[in-house]
């Protein structure tokens, strides 16, 4: 489904007449259940449809993807199921869009029927498609319109069997890398006195691989005991890292995601790349709100990429924004927000400051137009004292610092004897931190 | 003049028609020039170009045989786009799909094991009688292919056919191959046979297909841990639903299935929590049972760190848990306080969850927790935390004086819909503790002009006839209420507004004789509402026939409140936990509630001409789905939906 509401594409993999009979009554209900909520955050992903069925639904860019469910299965398989349909989709076509869609639907249609056998799903992994079904390029599209000849596949699509599914035989690359990033993301609520309320670490381990042959990778990590919960993609040996905790896999080739895991706050300590303190007041109809940024301590590492969002209650106008350092954008698309944007900030650097002011229009989020109520004119409502801004978010980048201290201590490839070339990079980002005043 | 335009535009629209319908005869006929032409890539591209038009609804089942004609091809993407053809005109000429017949035959029969497999899964998808006895050949040869790929493909199959007849399933020996599939060697192959056979045994009237045997669990035991993550989920369900034999084998198969919660797909962690919490009943030793739930514990927390779609079904089944182990998670209450740009509808089961698992300890860091959402835009979610401040006050006594201290610095906001809220909340923790917090009556009447909702009202006019020692001017107060009687509409502030004259009167008769006179008079006379008048007949009555029994009426003791709860029943529990991660553990209704097994599902052939005309608008529940036009005879036909303004369905496969 688009954005819009409207249905694109759908598929029945069950040929059941009264499931067809079906889905022309519920894809307009559920249309319709969409258009009559105030927005796509406030519909339910899990929705009882008419006749008996279940909608599930994601939204990914735009695209809205609906699973519609009529026996008792997990709906968490059905919203995993999704995921991945919609991240092959990506992977084969790029840009997700409706025209997109419609211009590669054979690609898509053939995806799906290797996805989901008979209302069961079979495999969602890329790098097992891209087996079964050809990846769609231009060039080859262009050159069979052009000379009516079609090029003729180099590589058969074929089915891998072998124990290392998600790996083909016969891998061959002149030159030998593997790239591992580690990135973290802080998620963190700081509360109006600035103690931390919440906080949490999480990250994830991506590698790129292009390595010749069946090469079995060894990765030791020097903190190992920092991470709480790992959750490792399919090719790690888990006994390894249960005995040993080390990482013990034979790579799929390209990009993949080997693990991803929650650092144990336990024992760490609560560093924050940024510290920020806000100070609102109010005089009459004008509010006032200031923010002091401040680099934290993270091995020395500049922070980078600074961010400053603040949502301003709807009835907020005549913004004033006051900085020194960095850019501002106020934007008003459906409610106000300014955001401000700072390139690096390092530790020596002086606390730096924001100060935005605005007034607010008496009379509630239905408060007439700019011209009518003006601060003098005293409403008979009584004063809201509360602005409705309680939260700023904050965003930034550290590259070079692991905010859970998981390090990679080293890296060894057995089985293959070439030579490897071997990068690895840490960037700790921020997940959701929020400011709270 | 308009007549004249209007047969023009008709006119016109005529025309319209007249021209598309020849562009598209003419686009029907070039195409089958196409696809007879001599060249392969502009045959290739017309099945292309008729499959487009197919999926976006027009007609090309005219050019059925010359699709067909270029079925024989190495060409995979050409044979599958025209598989997909015939799976679509399948049902509607089963007669011209025996022409096919043979290329499938051939194909199942291809050096590629990918058209092998291709060929047995069309085969069964196009789903008609007519195919039966073709398929049955084919597919005897696929389950014993020696590619896994194709056994795994034909072992689906098997499930496909035993829905169209079981007994050519049964006595083809398919079924039988199915099981024996349990062992193969390929992890792929032995999931799939889990699958297929769990759809047969749901699909059978007896249910009696398969059963798990305790011989087969150690091979499953084994494939778990190696076929893909789809397979994982089809396995541990099959497992989840099996009753282990004794106590050895529970541990065991709870034990090897302990390294599924480190996976990256929430749904095979989910499961893996839900076959635990179902063999726990088996597992008698406590340091098993302790280790399992410890394990459980990071996954759930990690599953709140994924998307939001994730997270809720998430928190839904965490509720569930939660009832069954209420400290499983208390250490990690930080994970559950709401983000501001949560969705709100993880932020309202965060909100329940919150409440449930704060033990006494950490009642402090929740307040003030609450007290923040308490700010926030939302109305609706500023209510529910403003409840769960009162909820909490009520389960922890040592937490009452602290919430009724932060409800009394959220009432000073003035916010309009914090303040209804707060009245409401604060007069529920009066009842809960009686004699206790009176101080803070005097307090809310300083916010009496705020308060205008009639629940609201009807709270603070309670907590005033209640503690009207406490405030100083009582009389006037009440008087004013009397007085403004009649502009109130709502009857529970009517009751109370009676109710608290009644009970100053009876506390102070010579002060509130007068006040208590106006109250019942104009209740009795003015006021329409039968409930209302008959209650102010029952207090006259009762004052003026024994003033000392009335006393003893209005002022008795009241029995002390229980704390509401938001459990489920037991049974109900019993039936979500091993649902846990289904669908009816997120709408927290059993199963059989919101899906009736089809009748014709289980065996009875469909009566498909017949059913289109028979949907009834009654049988759709409408009422949930809040779509008015589902409802209105527009569906009686079944098809007629789309009309009226709806977008159209632009592409079907």
């Amino acid at each position: 489904m688009s954005v819009n509401r409207a249905p694109i594409i759908q598929k029945h993999w069950c040929d059941d007449l009264s499931i067809k009979r079906a889905s022309l009554v519920i894809a307009p209900a559920f249309t319709r259940y969409l258009r009559s909520v105030p927005s796509l955050e406030h519909a339910d992903p899990i929705w009882t449809a008419p006749q008996d069925r279940v909608c599930v639904h994601i939204q990914r860019n735009e695209i809205i993807y609906m699973g519609l469910v009529s026996t008792e299965v997990p709906p968490l398989e059905v919203i995993e199921l999704l995921e991945g349909v919609s991240q092959a989709i990506t992977e084969y076509i790029g840009q997700v869009s409706e025209l997109t869609i419609k211009e590669n639907f054979t690609t898509i249609y053939q995806l799906l029927s290797e996805m989901v056998d008979s209302g069961k799903a079979v495999t969602t992994d890329t790098s097992v498609l891209r087996g079964l079904v050809p990846v769609p390029s231009l060039v080859n599209r262009v050159f069979e319109n052009v000379s009516g000849i079609g090029i003729v596949p180099e590589r058969r699509p074929d089915v891998n069997t072998s124990s290392t599914p998600w790996r083909a035989q016969g891998i061959r690359h002149t030159n030998n890398e593997f790239f591992v990033d580690v990135v973290e993301r802080i998620d963190a609520i700081v509360g109006t006195n600035g103690a931390i309320v919440s906080y949490d670490v999480s990250g994830d381990i991506e590698c790129k691989s292009w390595l010749s042959g069946m090469p079995d990778m060894l990765l030791s990590l020097s903190n190992p005991q920092a991470m709480d919960d790992v959750a490792f993609h399919p090719c790690v040996r888990l006994n390894k890292w249960d005995s040993e905790k080390k990482i013990a896999f034979i790579p799929p080739d390209g990009p993949f995601k080997l693990a991803s895991f929650h650092a144990s706050t336990e024992n760490l300590e609560k560093a924050l790349p940024l510290y920020v303190h806000a100070t609102t007041s109010v005089k009459e109809m004008d509010n006032t709100i200031e923010f002091n940024v401040e680099a934290g301590q993270c091995n020395g590492r500049p922070v980078e990429n600074v961010s400053l969002r603040v949502p301003l209650p709807a009835q907020a106008y005549n913004i004033r924004v006051q900085c020194k350092v960095g850019a501002h954008t106020v934007s008003n698309t459906r409610s106000p927000q300014v955001e401000w944007t700072i390139k690096t900030l390092k530790l020596t650097d002086r606390t730096v400051r924001l100060v935005i002011q605005y007034y607010v229009r008496p009379g509630g989020p239905a408060g007439a137009g700019t011209g009518r109520s003006s601060p003098a004119s005293s409403s008979p409502l009584p004063m809201v004292k509360s602005s409705g801004v309680s939260a700023a978010f904050i965003g930034f980048e550290v590259p070079g610092f692991s905010a859970s201290s998981v390090k990679v201590d080293s890296l060894k490839v057995l089985r293959e004897s070439y030579k490897i070339y071997k990068g690895v990079r840490y960037v700790t980002k921020s997940g959701t931190f929020q400011l709270r005043f | 003049m308009n007549a004249a335009i209007q047969t023009n535009i008709a006119r016109l629209q005529i025309m319209k028609a007249k021209v598309l319908a020849a562009l598209r005869k003419g686009e029907n006929y070039e195409l089958k020039t196409e696809l007879n032409s001599e060249y392969r890539e502009r045959r290739k591209e017309a099945v292309r170009r008729v499959i487009a038009n197919m999926t976006v609804g027009k007609d090309v089942s005219g050019l059925f045989t010359d699709v067909l004609k270029n079925m024989h091809t190495d060409d995979l993407e050409i044979k599958k786009l025209i598989y997909l053809y015939l799976i679509n005109y399948a049902k509607t000429q089963p007669d011209l799909v025996i022409l096919a017949i043979n290329t499938f035959v051939k194909d199942a029969e291809d050096s590629n094991p990918l058209i092998r497999a291709l060929a047995i899964r069309t085969m069964g998808c196009l789903h008609v009688q007519e195919v039966l006895d073709y398929l049955c050949d084919p597919l005897s040869k696929c389950l014993k292919d020696a590619n896994p790929y194709v056994r795994k493909t034909a072992v689906m199959c098997v499930a496909k056919v035993f829905d169209l007849s079981a007994k050519i399933a049964e006595d083809n020996g398919f079924v039988d191959a199915v099981r024996a599939a349990l062992s193969d060697s390929n992890t792929m192959v032995v999931s799939n046979a889990v699958s297929a056979l769990v759809e047969m045994n749901d699909m059978a009237p007896q249910h009696n297909v398969w059963k798990l045997e305790s011989q087969s669990v150690s091979k499953l035991l084994t494939a778990v841990n190696e076929c893909v993550e789809w397979g994982q989920i089809a396995i541990l369900e099959a497992l989840a639903d099996y009753t282990p034999k004794d106590e050895k084998e529970a541990e065991n198969v709870c034990e090897r299935v302990l390294p599924r919660l480190q996976h990256a797909n929430g749904s095979v962690v989910l499961t893996t929590v839900r076959l635990l919490l179902k063999y726990e009943s088996f597992v008698r030793r406590a340091d098993l049972l302790t280790r399992f739930s410890k394990k459980m514990v990071p996954p759930l927390v990690t599953l709140l760190s994924s998307e939001s779609e994730i997270q809720y079904v998430a928190l839904r089944n965490i509720n569930i848990i939660l009832q069954r182990h209420p400290r499983l998670l208390s250490k990690e209450i930080r994970v559950f306080f709401c983000r501001y740009n949560d969705p709100i509808y993880v932020k309202y089961e965060k909100l329940d969850i919150l409440v449930r698992i704060c033990s006494e300890r950490n009642t402090e860091t929740l307040l003030n927790e609450l007290k923040e959402y308490a700010k926030e835009v939302d109305v609706d979610f500023v209510h529910r935390a403003i409840m769960a401040i009162s909820r909490l006050a009520i389960r922890y006594e040592s937490a009452a004086k602290k919430s009724m201290a932060a409800l009394t610095e959220l009432v000073e906001t003035k916010v309009d819909h914090v303040v209804q809220d707060v009245v409401v909340a604060v007069a529920e923790i009066l009842r809960h503790y009686p004699g206790k917090f009176e101080d803070v009556v005097p307090t809310l009447c300083e916010y009496m002009d705020y308060v205008s909702e009639p629940r609201a009202k009807a709270s603070l006019i309670w907590a005033l006839g209640e503690y009207s020692e406490q405030v100083k001017n009582i009389n006037n107060v009440l008087t004013s209420f009397v007085e403004s009687f009649m502009e109130e509409e709502d009857a529970t502030v009517h009751l109370a507004i009676i109710n608290s004259a009644v009970k100053y009167f009876v506390k102070q008769p010579q002060k509130g004789q007068a006040l208590v006179l106006k109250a019942l008079k104009t209740a009795t006379e003015k006021c329409a509402n039968p409930d209302v008048r008959d209650r102010a007949y029952i207090y006259w009555r009762l004052m003026s026939a024994d003033p000392n029994a009335a006393r003893a009426v209005v002022l008795a003791q009241k029995p002390p409140m229980e704390p509401e709860s938001a459990d489920l029943s037991p049974a109900l529990l019993n039936e979500l936990v091993s649902d846990l991660g289904c669908v009816s553990s997120v709408l927290q209704i059993p199963e059989r509630l919101f899906i009736y097994k089809n009748t014709e599902k289980a065996g009875i052939p469909l009566k498909s001409g017949g059913m289109m005309g028979q949907v009834q608008p009654g049988d759709s529940d409408d009422g949930v789905s809040g779509s008015p036009a589902a409802g209105d005879g527009g569906m009686v036909g079944g098809m007629d939906t789309t009309n009226g303004g709806e977008p159209e369905l632009l592409i079907s496969f």
